[in-house]
């Protein structure tokens, strides 16, 4: 189907850059609490707060969404706008090998291919989304998520930096999602750490999308340790 | 390389209706009729289920290999992981039919105690729901997606029916009305009672009665 843009106030990007963030778009990224899981069910049976939840997130978004997750958005935009094919697909690489949880790389991939197929069964015929799907389906690349998720973007016409706000938004609400079916939270506060978030999202894509490939890192030990803790447990609601 | 979509049957119904149990019958009359079966369990907090039918269908029984039987989280939300967005679990299924490819059947089963469940048609070709005797004989007359639209409707534990007040004659008439002509068994998962009718309907409806894959001679 096409939709014409009309610019009189809102374009059909602004649409886009909706129907992209909403939960409800399918990824399967309900299915990860991101280790929160593990901490709810802690030895000390310490009751988690709205500060934990807040700094959770918090870190997470400091220390690894948005020095990687974001940066890799920022430099497939490059890619894309370069042509260069080959960092894209080093991209994919790099993230891979930076995921320590071997159910987080899994977790990953899974609802980065499955985004690109949805994007793939009705967004116009994009260069780029079909270079990487046949590249995973030869095996040159995996499919994770924020390559898969930066293309699909780019497919949308949404800008680079909206795409990065996009994923770290997501990234908390999917946490916040997590934290009330774990009964750490109740409605209105998952919604006011939202809020409180919005500074720390932003903060965090501006400082990170135009990170350059050679600068990406990660740092969160802890909470890749409360990760792996997770992975082994042996009943659970959430992949970790 | 290119892989065949492999017939998929969802399996649903509410916590303890049996619909593990209803498996771990199936898959061996599948399997003598020639059948390769795989089966991947969404499961509201454990991989108990999974665990269970590795066990029971693959170690003890050898029925399939132990990686055929995979266990999903679902988050706390089953039936999202089946209908609104079930990503995970056709990623998941894909890559069983990448590895196996010449199973004939994959099994889906989904937790959760919701009579909404029903499985996206881009995950399952085929929806069994599953109920039991014990939550009282108005249960197929209260309707609901799961009960109304299935393809086969399975009722299981009639052998407690006497002792919990639950007449099987009221169940057959009101499910008779509300599915119409579409199938329903009454059946007893612990004896097996009821289980080879529940098996044909696979078999006919969505195997379409083909020769099993280990059985083609090239």
């Amino acid at each position: 189907m096409n939709i014409e843009k009309d610019n009189t106030f809102v374009s059909v990007d602004d649409i886009s850059f909706l129907q992209l963030s909403d939960s409800f778009f399918p990824t399967g990224l309900y299915t990860t609490s991101n280790g929160l899981e593990s901490l709810f069910y802690n030895k000390d049976k310490k009751k988690l707060t709205y500060t934990d939840i807040f700094d959770f997130i918090k870190a997470y978004l400091s220390q690894q969404v948005g020095p990687t997750d974001c940066s890799v958005i920022g430099n497939v935009y490059s890619c894309i706008q370069k042509g260069d094919y080959s960092t894209l697909l080093e991209l994919d690489s790099v993230y891979y090998f930076m995921r320590l949880i071997e159910e987080t790389r899994s977790a990953s991939i899974r609802s980065g291919i499955q985004l690109l197929r949805c994007i793939s069964s009705f967004a116009d015929n994009n260069e780029y989304v079909n270079f990487y799907l046949k590249s995973i389906k030869d095996g040159q690349a995996k499919g994770v998520y924020p390559v898969s998720f930066a293309l699909s973007c780019n497919a949308m016409d949404i800008q680079k930096e909206r795409s990065g706000l996009m994923l770290l938004y997501g990234f908390a609400v999917s946490v916040v999602g997590a934290a009330l079916r774990l009964g750490i939270l109740q409605h209105y506060d998952g919604q006011r750490i939202i809020h409180e978030m919005k500074p720390i999202i932003l903060s965090n894509v501006t400082k990170n999308i135009n990170r350059s490939y050679s600068n990406i890192w990660q740092f969160i030990p802890q909470l890749d340790i409360i990760q792996m803790h997770h992975e082994q447990m042996d009943s659970k609601m959430f992949i970790t | 390389m290119s892989v065949s979509r492999i017939p998929r049957i969802g399996i649903g119904g509410p916590v303890g209706s049996g619909k593990t149990m209803l498996i771990e019958q199936i898959v061996p009359i599948l399997k003598d009729r020639g059948y390769d079966v795989g089966i991947i369990s969404n499961d509201v907090v454990s991989k108990e289920d999974a665990e269970r039918m590795r066990k029971n269908l693959a170690t003890e029984k050898g029925l399939m290999s132990e990686d055929l039987v995979i266990g999903v989280a679902t988050g706390g939300c089953p039936h999202t992981a089946v209908r609104e967005d079930p990503s995970i679990n056709i990623s998941i299924v894909e890559e069983m039919e990448i590895k196996h490819p010449n199973l004939d059947l994959i099994i889906i089963e989904s937790g959760g105690d919701n009579i909404t469940t029903t499985f996206s048609p881009a995950l399952a070709d085929y929806f069994i729901y599953i109920i039991d005797v014990s939550s009282g004989d108005k249960y197929p007359r209260k309707r609901g997606l799961g009960i109304e639209t299935c393809d086969l409707l399975v009722i299981n534990k009639i052998d407690i029916a006497s002792y919990i007040g639950a007449d099987l004659g009221i169940m057959e008439r009101d499910a008779k009305i509300i599915r119409g002509d579409k199938p329903f068994v009454f059946v007893n998962s612990k004896t097996g009672q009821g289980i080879k009718e529940a098996t044909n309907y696979i078999i006919k409806d969505i195997l379409f009665n083909a020769t099993p894959k280990s059985k083609i001679t090239t």
